[in-house]
């Protein structure tokens, strides 16, 4: 389980900049955050990857504190929206860089890459560029990395926002499965409530660098109870 | 009236032609001639020849891989120090040798390195040694320059993925910054060595002895020493071939992108204290380098007979000449460069791209020939009818001109054609044209690179060498030639003092064109 306790972070000395997180997510769960653009959403999934130092509070996961952990080590894969992968290395190069960035991979790990690509359905691509891949095609290969790599938790920094309706819907299938498969625990950003719909039974909105409402994600769409929700869903 | 864009580009470019390839057919037809054949063998065999091919390439690879090998780690230490202090500065310091003419540059190599220098080097300077020296002043800065914008176009997810798969120094490199630097780095390094190999000033003043001798100072020396036409022909032949060759491998390797590209923030990573220390060292070693020969030349003229030379009416007489040719082929340069550019923005907006692509080059032509080559193609050309001494004025202004000419193409180039394919459409739609479309749109738009362009074209005019040396005289001695002159008599004083007051003039006029014409920066854009 995935503990965020007093979490604050100020970007600057403003006290209206002024974030302040508290949240927890199971094992298995895939837990949507929407909400306005600047509203802090980013800046979570930054502090629990490790990109921002919080001035007070606490990430837990599993009894263990991962503040003190330096990037490298803290459970956690992260795909962003875009330059998931180096463009001049191939589809398995890049997704071997997740288990050893000096790439001399065991037998064992070499399998678990042509594994992992293969349950993402890239197996015919694996010396393909970058380049050659479809928008879709290139978040699978990060979603591979991230299941070589086997930290806990998984962040999707609006990784499909860029792709169709169809192929979001696809590949959010595709997380949820994975982190049913694996137990882990992913936070997903999105801008389309149908996202959160697909992907998450739970759904967190987030304003002004709170946690505004959590609720199970069909109610919180329908209840749209703080005005700020509704305001930001009336603008969908 | 309107006049279409087509009749002033059309002039230019048969100017240019009749600039280029007049002095070249004069070559050619000269060549021809018996006692000027190419095809001597003895001449092509001769040992001078050799040593003179051999040393112009030689030092040409020396001072490319010296210049660009630690800009590489220099421009990464800047890159890695985002916050450091006085940053804007030192990069301020690092354009300076663009506009320092090379006879300044290497007072300063004396001035530190020179027998009574702050780290004298004694005879051993003038040779390979001080070349090297004065090549590494100039072109260290300037791959620092081109190199220094690869980092911050590296997306910072990158540098996040980086960090996040606990890459270490070496994998960061290996991984995010080496692939970026691979695409650009043999263009960088081609275009080093194209300059090194065309250099003239530094090779003359500091080498031009039979074991230090280039092509480029081989050519001067044949025709204003030797009195030998045909040498100088041959040898500006070679020199031609060479260069075309560099500057086709140059085109072949280079990466330049057509549109603006995104610059990402400055990441912010948690650096070892051991890597910044690095970066501060290579940086304040990098910065000793570049600043100290201006600061030693500072002070060596400020105590040379720097008052007593103000008095001089020779002083002044190289001065206004300077700032006269400087002047005058600027603006020249610039007017041709904007007919070029307007037209070939034109063309790319019809779809006539490949007219576009070739009228942009012509206004690049003179990066494959050097302008000593064109200088003595009209040398010979004209001499036989003509005293090439009295039209000095004209043609030092034209091939100064001609040799601005890329850098108006590159300042201006990529502004003008974003220009006319964003309000093109919406310029027709208001019916804005000629004058008006001029004041109300192409004006703020442009006179930021304007500005640029005729600055740098000034400043490299006004400290030209090659050109003056082959037609100027006593009379007609610009502040370069004046130096020139002064250092072959051994008046290492009065050259000091004479070369303190031609920087301080680049510097202004410099100053002054860029923030006259440009303007505040938040202004234009």
């Amino acid at each position: 389980m995935l503990l965020i306790e007093d979490l604050q972070f100020d970007y600057s000395a403003e006290p209206a900049s002024n974030m302040h997180f508290d949240l927890s997510v199971e094992d298995g769960e895939v837990l949507s955050l929407i909400g306005p653009s600047g509203s802090g959403k980013s800046t979570l999934l930054s502090l629990i990857a490790g990109f921002l130092s919080a001035q007070r509070g606490r990430i837990v996961l599993d009894n263990n504190e991962l503040q003190a952990l330096p990037v490298a080590e803290r459970p956690v894969s992260i795909v962003f929206q875009q330059h998931n992968l180096f463009p001049h290395l191939d589809l398995y190069t890049n997704v071997a860089l997740g288990i050893n960035p000096s790439l001399r991979l065991l037998p064992a790990q070499i399998d678990a890459v042509r594994d992992a690509l293969a349950r993402l359905g890239l197996a015919k691509m694996q010396r393909r560029k970058p380049a050659e891949l479809s928008g879709g095609q290139r978040q699978r290969v990060a979603l591979a990395r991230a299941l070589v790599r086997r930290r806990k938790i998984l962040l999707l920094d609006e990784a499909f926002a860029a792709l169709g309706p169809a192929m979001r819907a696809e590949l959010l299938d595709l997380v949820k499965t994975l982190v049913g498969e694996h137990n882990m625990t992913a936070l997903l950003i999105s801008h389309q409530p149908s996202d959160a719909l697909i992907a998450s039974t739970r759904t967190a909105f987030i304003c002004e660098g709170r946690v505004s409402m959590l609720a199970p994600t069909a109610e919180l769409l329908a209840a749209a109870a703080p005005p700020e929700l509704r305001d930001y869903l009336g603008s969908q | 009236m309107i006049i279409p864009r087509a009749i002033p580009a059309s002039l230019v470019l048969a100017l240019l032609a009749l600039l280029v390839l007049a002095p070249m057919a004069g070559l050619l037809h000269l060549s021809a001639l018996p006692g000027y054949e190419p095809g001597d063998l003895r001449f092509w065999e001769s040992a001078y020849l050799r040593r003179v091919l051999f040393f112009s390439i030689w030092q040409a690879v020396l001072s490319t891989l010296f210049s660009v090998l630690p800009a590489i780690l220099v421009a990464r230490a800047f890159a890695m120090q985002p916050d450091l202090p006085l940053r804007r500065l030192l990069l301020g310091l690092f354009a300076l040798p663009l506009v320092v003419p090379g006879v300044v540059v290497v007072m300063g190599v004396v001035s530190v390195y020179g027998s009574d220098g702050w780290l004298p080097m004694g005879r051993s300077l003038y040779g390979i040694n001080g070349i090297l020296l004065a090549h590494v002043f100039f072109n260290l800065p300037l791959a620092v320059r081109l190199l220094l914008p690869l980092w911050q176009v590296i997306p910072q997810h990158h540098w996040q993925l980086g960090e996040q798969l606990g890459m270490n120094a070496w994998q960061r490199f290996r991984f995010i910054e080496w692939p970026m630097l691979r695409e650009t780095l043999p263009g960088v390094l081609l275009l080093v060595f194209m300059l090194c190999l065309t250099s003239f000033a530094v090779v003359l003043t500091l080498g031009g002895g039979p074991r230090s001798t280039t092509v480029e100072v081989a050519i001067y020396q044949s025709l204003r020493f030797d009195f030998d036409p045909a040498r100088a022909v041959m040898l500006a032949l070679l020199q031609l071939g060479l260069c075309m060759l560099v500057a086709m491998l140059t085109l072949k390797f280079q990466r330049m992108p057509e549109v603006e590209i995104a610059i990402s923030a400055p990441y912010r990573s948690r650096r070892s204290t051991l890597s910044s220390v690095v970066n501060l060292l290579l940086i304040g070693a990098a910065t000793l380098y570049v600043g100290l020969p201006l600061l030693s030349l500072l002070i060596d003229a400020l105590q040379g007979p720097f008052f007593k030379m103000v008095t001089s009416s020779q002083l002044w007489q190289a001065f206004a000449n300077t700032l006269f040719i400087g002047m005058s082929a600027a603006l020249l340069s610039v007017l041709a460069g904007w007919f070029l550019l307007q037209y070939s923005a034109s063309l790319a907006r019809q779809g006539r791209v490949t007219g576009a692509r070739v009228v942009e080059l012509a206004g690049s032509i003179v990066y494959v020939i050097p302008p000593l080559v064109i200088a003595t193609g009209m040398f010979v050309l004209l001499s036989p009818h003509v005293d090439v001494f009295d039209w000095v004025y004209p043609i030092v202004i034209a091939i100064n001109a001609l040799m601005g000419l890329p850098f108006v193409v590159r300042c201006l180039g990529p502004s003008m054609r974003q220009s006319h394919a964003r309000y093109h459409r919406l310029c027709l739609s208001l019916d804005l044209q000629g004058w008006n479309r001029f004041r109300f749109i192409e004006w703020p738009l442009l006179r930021r690179p304007l500005g640029l362009a005729i600055a740098l074209v000034a400043v490299l005019a006004m400290g030209d060498l090659g050109v003056i040396a082959l037609f100027g005289s006593t009379q007609t001695a610009t502040l370069p030639l004046m130096i020139y002159q002064q250092l072959g008599a051994y008046l290492i004083s009065q050259a000091t003092v004479t070369a303190l007051l031609l920087l301080l003039l680049c510097l202004a006029v410099f100053a002054l064109l860029e923030r006259g014409i440009g303007g505040k920066p938040d202004v234009a854009n």
